[in-house]
């Protein structure tokens, strides 16, 4: 929902940035830190942002002088005042400059989050900032995970059963199906998240349409399934874990398939290769191919 | 029922799979068909058969006769000769490695020959997915007894008497486990079993699961009796389908005949089992993690007492055993406690299942009566190394928690106490062999990387210690070792140890320690010459080739993989320093030896240097 909201936070306390990165990022933000008005214009010279929150009161540059610079030469980008010394005159002159809101310091990470999300939401209302899709998945999938919550609910410690079923139904399981479920078994969703970061069966990542796992059991690293995997990794020039560019190959590593007669073992889908070699692996990709 | 001329048990476990039994099968079928013979023969898919280096593997029933490597290409010739011609085909069967003749009957294979099969009693044998195939073998006859004729008491005491010790790993003994739990009171109790096969080169449970499920659930519907528990789970990894989908046929079906559910055999006695899947966490092999696992929380183990007989699962008295241990206490019920003692040592009673992996010529699994000697495993029935002019190094036992074994200790009996005195542990039985191309450094390196991975990160000795020790033994294999960190290596792993609170932190560091008692050397060597003899630390290793060795046959030259040799025809080549990555290509093609593994080049010439030598 938020993947690609970039905000650039402005302070010249550390502690500042960090805890807002602390806040946001949690939520799936991007967050960069400035620590002056200059340098937050050169990262900006770099960079396109969609949120600038910054303080006002800042050594070399304060904060109107940046906003000044931000509404000349980035009219675009919408911005959030973070100060601990409101002056009447100073947020009347931030407000003819055209922030959209303010947040007095200290601040809660309610309150932060609350505002941040208000301030997408009014940049995305003016278009500026792309409407992704809320729901990149059909309704009928949603349905289907709305299914399954249901006919779990009432069971104690069906998170994980609940998880799996949404997985298979997903392909992953990115932080609004996990919120979801959350809500839909009464759960917090810091439980909920704690549960698939915990598993190594859960992923937050798409795979690609082949899913490769390469097996790192004893009896596969005896027989040197380490050459293996490299050659995969260069054939498809991506690192475990990822995806390639087009979508079709994704590589994990799994501890012991429990197929050691084959050794060293990789799976495609839910095809065992044994006795893989790095020659073979060229030959196992070209079927997929 | 009709009655057929031969079976014929074509092994559908994992493995055989893998290398083709389903196409195996229809070319099989439509050649009975062709040639008339689909009325006399039946073809049935039975579980592992435990051979699976030689898969797809069957045999034919009533003569036993065992045929390997089955290719769809053969099976025409097969059907002709064997079923038409009535002459068993050779060409498909073991060869005995020296004299190379045939060796047509399973029992007389060395590898089928040395076994016991009591856990695997039904392997191979059983369509694993029929109740009736089972039940003709005995299955199910343990479980009424145990309902209609014996108290808890009674079986406890059988249990007790025949000695059985859990084969999850720590090897305690399953009858005063049964006894704590039927002692405890409580409303509802649990039954439970793991099935969260996890070590890595360990696959027993996942092969008794896959050919004969119907032998833990009747396991499991006797403890539950005896411990009163109403409720039971299968706790089974995600990432054995067949498994699952096998255990879920079976429950169905037992659900289905009266043996599941309420008042089986009419005993009065209810019992509900499902099967729960895990999603990949190795610490959930320990007792009190899985049951976290199963109320839908993380994985993380817990201090005991209180022990789960008391309060386990839901805070209910629980018992929770392993695949293996169940599916043996069906044949103890039924022959006795003095039956299981008459294989295996007063403290080791009965067999074990071990996976035999790694460098060795017969993989697959094998059932051991306990105390044979290791030797007789790996040389007799595993055959020995894999390629001919290796030497065998080491044999590692237990997984992640065990330990290396060298050849100088090839001789010990295989029992929980022996084998811990050596260091390693029984484990769950992986047995992975090693040859002389194995540097025992990267392997314990690749222990640690597993460990340090599965912590769950509760203590903190385990989550930092691990990566410390992990940290140190990468700096050894790439160069940077320094005096004095195999002491340090040690102090880490004694603190370790002592301080972790499940089986995964106080077992993790044993990989390390025993490799530096047995093989410190090549800790030494690491660090203090920068020389990994086994030359697979490329950063410590540099190739050469021996010229009075060297015929100039030309085959490292192009295998090599960045054109690092050369030289001419039937003349001694030569390794370019320069170019050379260390891959080990040419060392694993040389059939005469001639590439020599010596320490990493001081420095390594720049490559500009490199152009004038391969133009000159």
């Amino acid at each position: 929902m938020v993947d690609d909201i970039k905000i650039l936070v402005v302070d010249d306390e550390r502690v500042v940035i960090r805890s807002v990165e602390m806040v946001l990022k949690a939520e799936g933000y991007d967050i960069e830190g400035a620590s002056s008005g200059k340098d937050a214009i050169l990262k900006m010279e770099q960079n396109n942002y969609n949120l600038v929150l910054t303080d006002l009161n800042m050594p070399e540059m304060d904060g109107i002088t940046l906003i000044r610079w931000l509404r000349q030469q980035k009219p675009e980008t919408g911005i959030v005042i973070l100060t601990g010394y409101p002056s009447q005159e100073t947020i009347k002159e931030a407000l003819e400059l055209g922030i959209i809101d303010y947040v007095p310091k200290p601040f809660t990470p309610a309150v932060l989050l609350d505002v941040t999300q208000r301030a997408i939401e009014w940049l995305r209302k003016r278009g500026v900032v792309e409407e992704k899709p809320t729901e990149e998945f059909p309704p009928s999938m949603l349905d289907e995970i709305d299914r399954v919550i249901k006919q779990y609910k009432e069971i104690p410690g069906s998170s994980i059963p609940v998880l799996q079923r949404c997985q298979q139904i997903v392909g992953y399981l990115p932080p609004h199906v996990q919120k979801r479920i959350a809500k839909g078994l009464n759960l917090s969703p810091a439980h909920v998240h704690s549960i698939v970061s915990f598993y190594s069966y859960f992923t937050m990542k798409p795979r690609g349409d082949h899913n490769i796992r390469v097996c790192l059991g004893t009896a596969c690293y005896v027989k040197r399934i380490e050459e293996s995997l490299n050659k995969l990794k260069q054939e498809l020039k991506i690192d475990v874990g990822d995806v390639t560019e087009d979508k079709k190959f994704s590589i994990e590593v799994v501890r012991c398939l429990g197929a050691c007669g084959l050794a060293p073992v990789i799976v495609v889908d839910e095809e065992t290769y044994g006795a893989v070699t790095p020659k073979k692996v060229a030959e196992i990709l070209e079927e997929y191919a | 029922m009709e009655k057929y001329r031969a079976n014929l048990l074509l092994c559908a476990g994992t493995g055989c799979v893998a290398t083709g039994t389903p196409k195996v099968r229809d070319a099989l079928k439509a050649e009975l068909e062709k040639q008339g013979l689909a009325d006399e023969i039946k073809i049935v898919l039975t579980g592992c058969n435990g051979f699976c280096a030689e898969g797809p593997v069957m045999l034919v029933y009533p003569e036993e006769i065992f045929y390997q490597k089955l290719t769809v290409n053969e099976i025409p010739k097969l059907v002709e000769e064997h079923f038409l011609k009535g002459r068993p085909y050779e060409k498909l069967m073991f060869k005995d490695i020296e004299k190379k003749h045939a060796i047509p009957l399973m029992n007389d294979i060395p590898f089928f020959k040395l076994q016991v099969l009591r856990v695997l009693r039904n392997k191979g044998m059983i369509d694993p997915e029929s109740l009736d195939e089972y039940i003709a073998r005995d299955g199910y006859t343990a479980a009424a007894t145990a309902l209609n004729e014996m108290t808890p008491e009674e079986i406890i005491k059988v249990m007790k008497d025949s000695g059985l010790r859990g084969r999850g790993g720590a090897g305690f003994p399953t009858g005063l486990k049964w006894e704590f739990a039927s002692k405890s009171q409580a409303d509802q109790k649990y039954m439970l079993c793991n099935g969260d096969e996890g070590d890595p080169g360990a696959f027993m449970d996942r092969s008794v699961m896959e050919a004969d499920p119907h032998s833990v659930i009747e396991g499991m519907i006797i403890g539950a009796k005896t411990i009163g528990a109403s409720k039971g789970v299968i706790y089974v990894r995600a990432e054995y389908p067949l498994a699952v989908e096998r255990l879920q046929k079976a429950i169905s079906v037992c659900l289905d005949s009266g043996l599941l559910g309420e008042n089986i055999l009419d005993s009065g006695f209810n019992f509900n089992l499902e099967i729960y899947l895990g999603a990949g966490a190795f610490v959930c092999g320990e007792e009190t993690a899985l049951m976290r696992s199963i109320e839908g929380q993380r994985g993380m183990p817990r201090p005991r007492p209180p022990f789960p007989a008391h309060k386990g699962l839901w805070d209910k008295p629980s018992v929770l055993n392993n695949v293996e241990t169940l599916a043996q206490i069906a044949p103890i019920i039924l022959n006795g406690a003095d039956w299981y003692r008459s294989l295996g040592t007063e403290k080791s009673p009965g067999s074990k299942v071990f996976a035999l992996t790694g460098d060795i010529r017969n993989v697959g699994l094998v059932e051991v009566p306990m105390g044979i000697p290791l030797k007789t495993i790996i040389y007799d029935i595993g055959g020995g190394v894999n390629k001919k002019k290796k030497k065998f190094k080491a044999v590692q036992l237990g997984g992640p928690s065990g330990g290396c074994i060298p050849q100088e200790l090839i001789d010990i009996p295989v029992t929980y106490e022996d084998i811990v005195k050596t260091g390693a542990i029984v484990g769950s039985g992986g047995m992975v062999v090693m040859d002389e191309d194995t540097c025992m450094v990267s392997t314990a390196k690749f222990f640690l990387e597993f460990t340090a991975d599965e912590s769950c990160g509760k203590c903190t000795p385990c989550r930092v210690g691990t990566r410390v020790m992990l940290d140190m033994l990468t700096d050894i294999t790439e160069g940077r070792g320094k005096e004095g960190d195999i002491e340090t290596l040690q102090d880490l792993s004694k603190d370790i140890i002592a301080t972790s609170l499940c089986g995964l932190g106080q077992t993790a560091p044993n990989p390390v320690l025993t490799t530096i008692k047995y093989f410190g050397h090549e800790y030494e060597a690491h660090i203090k010459e920068h020389w990994c003899h086994a030359g697979i630390c490329s950063d410590l290793c540099s190739f050469h080739i021996v010229d009075d060795l060297c015929k100039g046959c030309g085959a490292c030259m192009r295998g090599c993989p960045s054109n690092a040799i050369v030289g001419e025809k039937k003349k001694p080549h030569r390794i370019i320093q320069e170019l050379c990555l260390q891959c080990r290509s040419c060392y694993d093609i040389c059939k005469f030896g001639s590439i020599e593994i010596r320490p990493a080049l001081e420095t390594k010439p720049e490559p500009a240097v490199k152009d004038e030598e391969v133009t000159t």
